[in-house]
């Protein structure tokens, strides 16, 4: 494969994780953010800033970026999960914005808007991120099919009902948020592994809104229909770069596009492409099942 | 005579000037049917709504097996063991009849998130039992041929008796039914009357509190009736008793006219 195939390879894995980590939030718990991208954010230029300072190792810093992430959801959630759910989204926007703000004031370290660029090359990157990738899609699945999954798709549906069941809605909440947070993270550090360079632009709160737009897109509950979406809608846009349409670029047009899919969407298909619905072995199961037994038939004959 | 396990003395709720219940004590025992019957707008849900901890006490005290949980919280009076069906079915519809079922359980499962998202042993483990839990419930109470289907592809009877299936896996000391007939066609009600004494039967130490407006319902399977009309009560006694007290013919007949 050519290097740009590789970097888009992992464009699509990176939307992919990040958007699985919105999943856990959104479809699970319900919760809606526009402000994920900031932990993004946080947790790449603490990764690669202290590395670079520090001269620590890039796995070790990476790690510490993660807690921080972790660190910083559970301290903003404690407050704000406590609030009705659509102050809790505006607040989000409001949060991104200010670590937005905060990684310019500490220019000195991060170069504020011009970019921080010192950022190390990994070798067989395209390999890390893919298992990055197979892990994150993994144990969100396992969660959405654990207790944790059940009970916050119930205080999804309903949070007086939920709590007459013992489930402690604002603890799992927390918990979630700061799972989201986290997995976030992750999406981060690949990012600015992926691009060499992060700027605070790079992680605003369009992005933020991109990820939920790429998570209903698929499917509001729908883990492999949203991580379908989020790969593909991603990589669309690269791959019509140079496309010209009446002497104009077709990329410009991303979000025109983005925008007449979700209204088509919402009309059409209220729950996103996949609704609920997983994709699964099923069918092909049955489909092979049905082929053997033929096939024993015919020798049996 | 069994002992007492779920006692209110004097409680108190306003809504602004509303008195939703006024000076309410009652006595539940282990194992007893007991019904809170009363028109529209008596203060019934309220009761529930206070004995469920979703609202506060102006003022009483409520005490159940043997402490005073008053000032506990819904959370925590629900892991005590007092369960409760919602006056509109109020299930989880993103989630399907067994895991509507299994959810009521999973507070108590004892593994982590971690174990969950790396789906390490203890997962495995309580995630059988719990499966087990809410299988065994379900076939219990006859509806584990609906296990995965979604609540509200069931008819509405199905819903009710899965809503009831779902409080009562967790082996309530009590279960409170809120209307639990409420929107059901009269071959509906039937079965849920037989469904009614079929619970019990599997769960004799279970105390069950109905809320029910059909005098004909709670005639036929309580032992005990309370009457509540504008938030206080007004009769108490034996289902008998209470089919010919002036008090509640009255309350009744002036709602029917
Ligand atoms: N959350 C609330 N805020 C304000 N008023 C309330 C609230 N809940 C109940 N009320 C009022 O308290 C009174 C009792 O209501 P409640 O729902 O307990 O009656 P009910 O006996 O259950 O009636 P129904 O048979 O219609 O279910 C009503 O006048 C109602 O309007
Ligand atoms: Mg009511």
């Amino acid at each position: 494969m050519t290097a740009y195939q590789l970097s888009l390879v992992m464009l699509a894995c990176i939307s992919v994780i990040t958007v699985s980590g919105v999943f856990t939030m959104t479809s699970l718990a319900g919760m809606f953010s526009l402000g994920q991208a900031a932990y993004m954010s946080i947790c790449a230029y603490l990764t690669f800033v202290l590395a670079r300072y520090l001269d620590w190792p890039i796995w070790f810093t990476a790690i510490l970026g993660l807690l921080a992430s972790g660190l910083v959801a559970f301290i903003i959630s404690l407050p704000a999960l406590k609030l009705r759910r659509d102050y809790f989204a505006l607040l989000s926007v409001g949060f991104g914005e200010m670590v937005g703000a905060i990684v310019i004031l500490l220019g000195k370290w991060t170069n504020a808007a011009v970019g921080f660029s010192k950022i190390p090359k990994v070798n067989g990157l395209v390999w890390i991120v893919l298992g990055i990738t197979v892990l994150i899609v993994f144990m969100v699945r396992n969660l959405k099919y654990s207790r944790f999954g059940r009970m916050a798709i119930a205080l999804k549906t309903d949070e007086i009902a939920a709590r007459s069941f013992g489930i402690n809605v604002y603890r799992l909440k927390v918990k979630i948020y700061v799972i989201a947070s986290i997995i976030a993270g992750v999406g981060g550090i690949c990012f600015g592994l992926r691009n060499r360079v992060i700027a605070p632009d790079s992680f605003d709160w369009s992005l933020s809104a991109e990820m939920q737009i790429l998570l209903f897109f698929g499917g509001t509950n729908s883990l492999s229909g949203s991580a379908v979406s989020a790969a593909s809608l991603k990589v669309l846009p690269e791959l019509l770069k140079g496309v010209k349409l009446f002497g104009m670029e077709l990329q410009d047009f991303k979000t025109i596009i983005y925008c007449v899919l979700i209204i088509l969407i919402i009309n059409f298909r209220t729950k996103g492409l996949m609704g609920e619905q997983e994709f699964s072995l099923a069918p092909i199961k049955k489909l092979a099942k049905k082929l053997n037994r033929q096939h024993k038939k015919e020798i049996a004959k | 005579m069994k002992p007492v396990i779920l006692k209110t003395t004097n409680l108190h709720k306003n809504f602004g000037g509303v008195k939703a219940v006024s000076d309410f004590s009652f006595e539940v025992r282990e194992g007893e049917i007991l019904a809170i019957i009363g028109p529209n707008g008596a203060g019934k849900t309220t009761i529930f709504n206070l004995l469920s901890k979703i609202y506060e006490p102006d003022s009483g005290t409520i005490e159940f097996d043997g402490r005073d949980i008053t000032k506990t919280s819904q959370i925590d009076v629900a892991r005590l063991g007092i369960s409760r069906t919602f006056q509109n079915a109020r299930l989880f519809t993103g989630l399907n009849v067994l895991d509507n079922v299994k959810v009521a359980l999973d507070y108590n499962a004892r593994y982590s998130l971690i174990e969950a998202m790396l789906m390490l042993p203890r997962r495995w483990k309580y995630e059988k039992e719990t499966s087990r839990a809410a299988k065994e419930c379900l076939e219990l109470l006859n509806l584990y041929e609906y296990a995965d289907k979604r609540p509200d592809n069931l008819p509405y009877g199905l819903q009710r008796r899965v809503e009831i299936a779902r409080a009562l896996v967790v082996n309530p000391k009590v279960l409170m039914l809120d209307e639990p007939a409420a929107g059901l066609n009269p071959e509906e009600v039937f079965q849920l009357m037989d469904f009614l004494r079929e619970i019990r039967e599997k769960y004799p130490e279970t105390a069950i509190l109905i809320i029910e407006h059909r005098m004909d319902l709670v005639m036929n399977i309580c032992e005990y009736i309370y009457v509540q009309d504008f938030g206080v009560t007004i009769a108490k006694g034996e289902p008998a008793e209470i089919q010919c007290n002036p008090h509640v013919l009255k309350a009744y007949l002036g709602e029917e006219d």
